[in-house]
Formats: C-alpha cells, sequence, structure tokens
C-alpha cells in the first residue's frame, strides 16, 4: 500500500439537522494502531460508519487504501474488516457456518479453508462446530474477529471491541490486536473508551469532542507533550477540557 | 454474490423454528386435504352403494355414480382454503425471517461492509424466499397427487396433473406475495414485532376484511373458491362489487376454482385477465421491497 491506510479530509455527518462530525481531517498511516477516543455521543461510530461504507459522509472526502468510500466503495470494503460493537451474527447458525457466509461475501477462493485457518490463528478452533445462540460474549467477540479478518484485510475497524468483556477477555483482545499488527501488517483503527487498552495498544491516538477532532498525536509524542499527567486519562481530561 | 446470500438464507430458514413450524402445519393441513377428500369420497360411495342396493329390492334403477360426474381434483378444494389462511402466514413469516436479523439485530453492519451491492442482497433474499415457497409448494403438490391417488385408488390423468402443476405455480406466486409483504413492513419498523405485526395486519386484511368488503352479501365468500354471482340491488354492495378486482383472496380462489375445474367454466382469457391485478402488486411490492432495502440505514441495529 502507498499512501495513507486512511484519511479523512473536512469530512462531516448530519442525521437530520444535528451535525455529528465536523471537519474531521487525519491521515493514518500503514501499520498503525490508531486509538479514536471521545465520550458518548462524541461521533467516533458515525465515523467508523463512514470509513466502512455503511454510511455516506454528507461533506468532505474520506479514503481507505486509496479509495474513496462513496465513489470506490467496492474496493475498500474489499480491503477493510470491520467488528462492531455489540457483534451480532446468525445465532441459529454455528460459528463455521457464519464465518463461511462471510468468507464467501468477502470474496474468499476458500471459504472452509479461510475459516479452519483463522479459527486456528485465533485458538478456538473448539468453537466451530457450536451455534452462536448459546455463546457468551467473550466467545462471541473471538468470531466477531474472526469474521473480521477472514480475508485477511489491510485495514482492520474495532468499534469499542472490550465492551462487555471481562478482564481476562480483554486482555485477551489486546494481545490479538497487537498479533494482528505485528504478524499480518493489518492497520487497526480502534474506537474505545478503555484508555488504559489504548496506552498499551495503539501507536497513535486521536481525540473526538462534540464531533470535532481535538488531538491527533503518537503515544510517544502526547506523553512527552504532557510530561505532568500520570496517566492517558489525566492527559485525555486535560485535552477535553482545553477545547 | 446473490447466490450466497440465498444459500445462506436457505441454512439460515432450515434452523428456523419459528418457520419449521410453519411448515410443519401447512404440510398437515395439505396432508389433511387428501384425508378429509378421501374420507368425503369413501361416505359418498357407501352411501351410494347402500341406496343402489335399496333401489335394486324395489325394482327401480339406479342413479349415476355421483363421483362420475364430479372433477376429480374436486377433491383438493379445501387446498384453495388452507394456503390463504397457513399458506400466506408461512410465506409471511418467511418474507420477515428473511430480513429480519440483518434489520435489527445489527448483522447488517457486517454484511453491508462487504463488497456487497443492496441490489444483489435484496435479490439474493428474494431467490432464496422463492426456493424455499418452491419447494414448499412441490412438497405440497406431491402430498396432493398422493392424496388423490389414495382418494381415486388411481393414478390422476395428465390433464389433472397438469392443472395441479398450474394451481401450485398460482398458489406460488400467491405466497411469494404475503413473503414480500413480510420483507416489506420489516424493512419499513424499526422494531422487529412491529413488523412482523403490521405484515399479520396486512394478511387478516387481504384474507378476512377485503373479501366481506368486496362481497358482502356473502360471508362465505373468504372462503369458499365460488365466484360471487352480481348479487345485490343494493347500491353500496354494488360500489364494493367494484372493488373486486383488488382483493387478491378472491382472485386466488376464484382462478383456483377455474383450473382445478371446481366451478363452472370460463374462457381461459377472462382467467387469465383476473391475474393480470395480481401480478401488478407483486411486482409492485417487489419494487417496494427493493427500495425500502436501498434506504435502510444497517449502520444502526433495530430493535426486538
Amino acid at each position: 500500500m502507498t499512501g495513507a491506510a486512511i484519511e479523512m479530509r473536512e469530512v462531516g455527518h448530519r442525521y437530520a439537522t444535528d451535525p455529528v462530525l465536523i471537519d474531521i481531517s487525519l491521515s493514518i498511516e500503514p501499520g498503525e494502531v490508531f486509538g479514536f477516543l471521545g465520550h458518548n455521543g462524541a461521533g467516533k461510530t458515525t465515523a467508523i460508519s463512514i470509513l466502512t461504507t455503511l454510511i455516506k459522509p454528507t461533506s468532505g472526502v474520506a479514503r481507505v487504501c486509496g479509495f474513496d468510500v462513496v465513489t470506490q466503495r467496492r474496493d475498500v470494503t474489499r480491503r477493510i474488516g470491520y467488528l462492531p460493537a455489540d457483534v451480532r451474527l446468525y445465532d441459529h447458525l454455528t460459528a463455521a457456518e457464519n464465518l463461511e457466509f462471510f468468507a464467501r461475501l468477502s470474496g474468499v477462493d476458500t471459504p472452509r479453508h479461510a475459516v479452519a485457518e483463522t479459527l486456528e490463528y485465533l485458538d478456538c478452533t473448539e468453537l466451530s462446530g457450536l451455534r452462536l445462540g448459546t455463546f457468551s460474549t467473550g466467545m462471541r467477540q473471538r468470531i466477531g474477529i474472526a469474521q473480521a479478518i477472514l480475508h485477511r484485510p489491510e485495514v482492520l475497524f474495532l468499534d469499542e471491541p472490550t465492551s462487555g468483556l471481562d478482564p481476562a477477555g480483554v486482555r485477551q483482545l489486546r494481545e490479538t490486536v497487537l498479533q494482528l499488527n505485528r504478524e499480518l501488517g493489518m492497520t487497526i483503527f480502534m474506537n474505545t473508551h478503555l484508555l488504559s487498552e489504548v496506552a498499551r495498544v495503539c501507536s497513535t491516538i486521536g481525540v473526538l469532542n462534540h464531533g470535532r477532532l481535538i488531538y491527533k498525536d503518537t503515544i510517544a509524542a502526547t506523553t512527552s507533550r504532557f510530561p505532568d499527567e500520570a496517566s492517558l486519562e489525566d492527559i485525555y481530561t486535560l485535552v477535553a477540557s482545553e477545547s | 454474490m446473490i447466490g450466497v446470500i440465498a444459500r445462506q438464507q436457505l441454512l439460515s430458514l432450515r434452523r428456523q423454528q419459528t418457520f419449521l413450524a410453519f411448515l410443519a402445519v401447512f404440510l398437515l393441513m395439505t396432508a389433511l386435504t387428501g384425508v378429509i377428500g378421501w374420507s368425503s369420497h369413501r361416505t359418498i360411495v357407501q352411501v351410494y352403494a347402500a341406496a343402489v342396493t335399496v333401489l335394486a329390492a324395489d325394482g327401480q334403477p339406479a342413479p349415476p355414480d355421483p363421483f362420475t360426474s364430479v372433477p376429480a381434483l374436486s377433491l383438493l378444494s379445501n387446498m384453495t382454503i388452507y394456503i390463504p389462511l397457513i399458506g400466506a402466514l408461512l410465506a409471511l413469516v418467511l418474507g420477515h425471517l428473511a430480513v429480519a436479523d440483518e434489520q435489527s439485530t445489527g448483522i447488517g453492519r457486517l454484511v453491508f461492509s462487504r463488497p456487497l451491492s443492496r441490489t444483489s442482497y435484496i435479490l439474493g433474499k428474494l431467490l432464496g424466499v422463492g426456493l424455499a415457497l418452491g419447494a414448499v409448494m412441490a412438497a405440497a403438490t406431491i402430498a396432493s397427487l398422493a392424496a388423490l391417488v389414495v382418494a381415486n385408488g388411481r393414478v390422476p390423468s395428465v390433464p389433472d396433473v397438469g392443472r395441479l402443476v398450474l394451481f401450485s405455480v398460482l398458489s406460488l406466486g400467491y405466497l411469494l406475495l404475503f413473503a414480500l409483504v413480510g420483507m416489506l413492513t420489516t424493512l419499513l419498523s424499526r422494531r422487529r414485532s412491529v413488523g412482523l405485526l403490521a405484515g399479520v395486519s396486512v394478511w387478516l386484511v387481504v384474507t378476512f376484511v377485503l373479501p366481506q368488503f368486496t362481497s358482502g352479501l356473502r360471508p362465505t365468500a373468504s372462503l369458499n373458491p365460488i365466484s360471487d354471482p352480481v348479487s345485490s340491488s343494493l347500491a353500496f354492495f354494488q360500489i364494493t362489487a367494484r372493488a373486486r378486482p383488488l382483493s387478491v383472496s378472491e382472485i386466488y380462489k376464484d382462478v383456483s376454482a377455474q383450473i382445478l375445474a371446481l366451478g363452472p367454466g370460463r374462457p381461459a382469457s377472462t382467467t387469465l385477465a383476473a391475474v393480470v391485478p395480481v401480478v401488478a402488486i407483486v411486482l409492485a411490492l417487489a419494487a417496494l421491497v427493493a427500495a425500502a432495502a436501498h434506504r435502510h440505514d444497517y449502520s444502526r441495529a433495530g430493535a426486538a
């Protein structure tokens, strides 16, 4: 991939008359793990919905892997994986059946092989033949990640991936995210509330406040810029209050 | 992609207990049609045989066997009642289930973050629903043929099989109409349960209210596969009778009766003309379903 993995230029979105995103401009390089922070209703999920082509921006231009999310939707969706918050799949189908369906939708040539390989990669082969309806939140999340990476996307979007997970699940997810970035070279765009996880996982952060991007920098630069703050939580509070 | 969606649709339906329960009831009623036909046939034959014996003892000639003048397919006349009642409800539930998961649980967010167009999605869903209903009607047709063989004790003639197949095709179109209603009401509703209830309301209106309105003087019009004679001198009923071309349930029963040779014969062109408004309604519904799927915001999960 040449150029930015994700690029947003003055992207705006409004529901009816309410602006949800206002002139968001940011660029994320290939191989970065980007943490998108913000309060509830700040517009994080709307940003992901635009980047995953689910909704169109009402202004501005967004590109993923160099392709426009509106005019080159098919090219974008071939290159991305998406794990929404509170992931839901077909409860009456088994994990393998669900994954095979999404593999076919993603245009994978050998769906069964891709499913087996991905489940093995995520160390959850034992879930293969079980119906989703019987799964715990953590198990669902594992299968959710599997569906997102079946086709080995270049960019992976995770929307509040730790919501509802117990501490062991959070740790497992963190390790998976790092593994995907390190071993498969995926660029990762992660919406989250969990600042402790951001500090451990992300290389760059962006802070969204009432629809505006008020801060973006690397974790290293951020901690050196705010040497008096003890944690990322303190930095986030300071940045949000200053905006 | 259309095939991928249709394949997933069929696999899902095979696992959905609501659909399977409706299917079981429908096929049971279809089989029951044969049993009822066979039972009626047996009773009439027994009465006829007893009458012949009595008449012969009196030295009187026996009247002709009643079954020689009755069309063989009349044994299946109850099918024209069960299909609008149970079959249509089955199709409605099928249509609802076809789009409900993507619409209300948030699976749509995953599905449409893939290289899948809304057009391919809806065509795939329609193909899946059409194949499922086709399988249901094929099973019902086979059950009906078996019932005819049992009731008559002989294999139906080729023209009778042709009529039965034509009736199945007509029924498939009728069921497809309700599947489209189920899809449309679900796509237009934020809550899954409201979508299903709205669809059931449409079914109630089409199956019971509209026939009563358009054939008000004949309260059994919603059940009997007999076309209503132009019936009343009252102006109100003359007006309601004019709305009859839009009463798809009545049209279905009327055309079914023609196909199965249950009523007085009519020119084929008249029967075909009666089907035109129904075909137009099915096509309009399909277009509305496609438009609703294109407009739906799949980035937001609905509610149960």
